[in-house]
């Protein structure tokens, strides 16, 4: 393919061990991120937006994400894990929260925190930015960093839509690395390890929309904490002590779909599912809805109990969380608001700190920047498309006969790579060889063996 | 560069296929996001308006470098009087249609708003035709 500048960056990886290039993952991406080169699925970066459902649909799990080192958390004194509570849904209601905390303890954090925490100023901000721009009729909540990505690709007419505030677990952590130093910790012995539920979430900590940095140590996959913990819950402490800052019932369901809009005067959609999130930004472009105020939007279905990396069953997970709501509820739960909440400078900076500058639209489909020449790739794309078959097969290695005609004006594959158009060429062996690699079997099969086949 | 749509009366199900369609081909040119906007919402409403009043009919649509011509051609029944038609909140559209959230009367003065030229032929018992054209320079 054509060398181009590369603006994504992503932990959603393949591993072309497990890879059969079977086109699963090519035909469901939303961007149309995916080619099939060599037999295998290969990425491009600046299409993907790490929305996972690649990860969720292929058979082989050959699509993982790359997390941190655990060992990480060693190189510090004050380990810190930032828990969202997506990753209490996954646990029985048997089991308390201080329950599970507590095996996350025994596995080497020192300290607790938990995302939702903050739920509270981050709802401070959003209307805030709604309330510093009245020309703006819709807003899109920039809770699911893959929405913010879809949008870009996709949808560019929309990133002044969104509201320009980074994700809450930057809140959260910089509020908990501030309450350890209060107490005394040295900066440099503070460690938050995020655990995550989805690729989304990861790509938002080490390749943030914002370019500012993170104050976030490492990511750790969720299902590879559940599995540690569900272990050690069997023979858990039942005396545990309960984590200082707990969560009240409206935090524990904001990571649900409708948690967040729930919270917003005038909000009237709650989107969540990858094709209901891209057939709403459809409607919003073309301004077939009308929506005023907060549109909350979640790539996965549920919201983040739908995440890649969530292991149970995203209703399980979601009945799961507002159970514990309704136990914290009776339980009269409220929360103190940290001190420093209360003063105008640290406010200054926190605000500062969760500003997103700029969302650059990074539209997918321009052609070229030249109009003269867009319009001339634009009008052989039309004519390729319709001189290829339609079936959309994918042998060419791209998701549809859309896709490859694309491709072609694009100069990343020929028209011989069509096996319809090209049947019995040389060409068209040696292109289809370099699709899909040693996969191509040379045998003439006649009609006697396929008898015995 | 040319494209045709056919309209079916009564048929909201299928709306936005030509603005989809349309507006896939300005963002490959890498047209402004404001003038995709403009074009996508004249066309939408017209065909929506075509959808909801006329007796079916077709759409032209034309791109070259600078500009896009949209034609929406029906067979009828015709706009009796324009300049009532042009004023924001009049409309003539059928119960059944405002249950489905259309039919406020916005659709031609939303047209005028997004487009740089409109003109509208219209004769009671042939039928409308609605030309719109959106400069992208």
């Amino acid at each position: 393919m054509a060398e181009r500048e590369t603006y994504f960056r992503h932990s959603l990886k393949v591993n072309f061990d497990r890879c059969q290039g079977c086109t699963t993952c090519m035909r469901s991406c939303p961007t149309g991120a995916i080619r099939i080169r060599g037999g295998k699925a290969v990425v491009n970066d600046n299409k993907c937006v790490d929305c996972g459902q690649c990860m969720k649909v292929c058979p082989h799990k050959a699509i993982f994400i790359q997390q941190d080192d655990f060992d990480l958390i060693r190189n510090y004194g004050y380990r810190v894990a930032l828990v969202p509570a997506t990753f209490i849904g996954q646990f029985d209601e048997q089991y308390r929260t201080k329950e599970i905390y507590a095996c996350l303890k025994k596995l080497g954090f020192t300290h607790i925190y938990e995302v939702e925490h903050e739920v509270g100023y981050m709802i401070d901000l959003y209307n805030r930015y709604m309330e510093a721009h009245p020309e703006t009729r819709t807003f899109i909540s920039p809770y699911c960093p893959a929405v913010i990505r879809l949008i870009q690709v996709r949808f560019p007419s929309l990133v002044d839509n969104v509201i320009h505030v980074r994700a809450p677990f930057e809140l959260a952590a910089r509020i908990i690395i501030r309450r350890l130093m209060d107490e005394g910790a040295p900066r440099e012995q503070v460690g938050v390890f995020y655990i995550t539920p989805c690729a989304a979430k990861i790509a938002a900590v080490k390749y943030p929309v914002s370019k500012k940095e993170t104050c976030i140590a490492g990511v750790i996959n969720m299902d590879f904490l559940y599995n540690k913990v569900q272990l050690m819950l069997h023979d858990s402490d039942k005396a545990a002590q309960p984590v200082n800052h707990a969560l009240t019932s409206s935090d524990v369901l904001w990571p649900l779909a409708g948690g967040e809009a729930c919270h917003f005067k005038g909000s009237q959609y709650a989107v969540d599912g990858l094709q209901n999130v891209l057939n709403f930004l459809e409607k919003l472009e073309d301004e077939a809805v009308d929506a005023e105020g907060l549109v909350e939007m979640r790539i996965c279905d549920q919201g983040c109990v739908g995440g890649v990396l969530a292991t149970n069953n995203r209703f399980v997970a979601r009945k799961r969380l507002e159970h514990r709501a309704k136990t914290f509820d009776s339980q009269g739960r409220t929360k103190t608001r940290y001190r420093r909440y209360d003063d105008p400078e640290f406010c200054a900076w926190i605000n500062e700190q969760m500003e997103i500058p700029e969302i650059k639209p990074r539209s997918i489909y321009k052609l070229d920047d030249n109009f003269a020449e867009a319009f001339r790739m634009a009008e052989r794309m039309k004519k390729i498309e319709k001189a290829l078959p339609g079936v959309n097969c994918s042998a060419c290695g791209a998701p549809s006969c859309a896709a490859l005609a694309e491709d072609i004006v694009r100069g990343d594959a020929k028209m011989d790579t069509c096996i319809f158009i090209n049947r019995h060429s040389q060409a068209s062996e040696n292109a289809i060889r370099s699709i899909w690699g040693d996969r191509v079997r040379t045998k003439e099969i006649n009609n006697d063996d396929t008898n015995n086949l | 560069m040319h494209y045709t749509f056919d309209i079916e009366r009564g048929n909201f199900a299928d709306a936005g296929q030509a603005s989809s369609s349309v507006k896939r081909t300005l963002k490959h040119l890498g047209v402004d996001p404001a003038n995709i906007k403009r074009t996508v919402v004249a066309l939408f409403e017209a065909e929506i308006n075509a959808i909801a009043h006329a007796y079916g009919g077709k759409i032209d649509v034309d791109i070259d470098d600078g500009k896009i011509v949209m034609v929406v051609a029906d067979q009828g029944p015709g706009i009796p009087d324009l300049d009532l038609a042009m004023q924001e909140g009049w409309s003539t559209a059928s119960p059944q249609v405002r249950e489905m959230g259309y039919g406020a009367g916005m659709g031609l003065p939303n047209i005028k708003k997004n487009t740089d030229e409109l003109k509208i032929d219209t004769k009671v018992g042939v039928g409308t035709t609605v030309t719109m054209t959106v400069y992208f320079t």
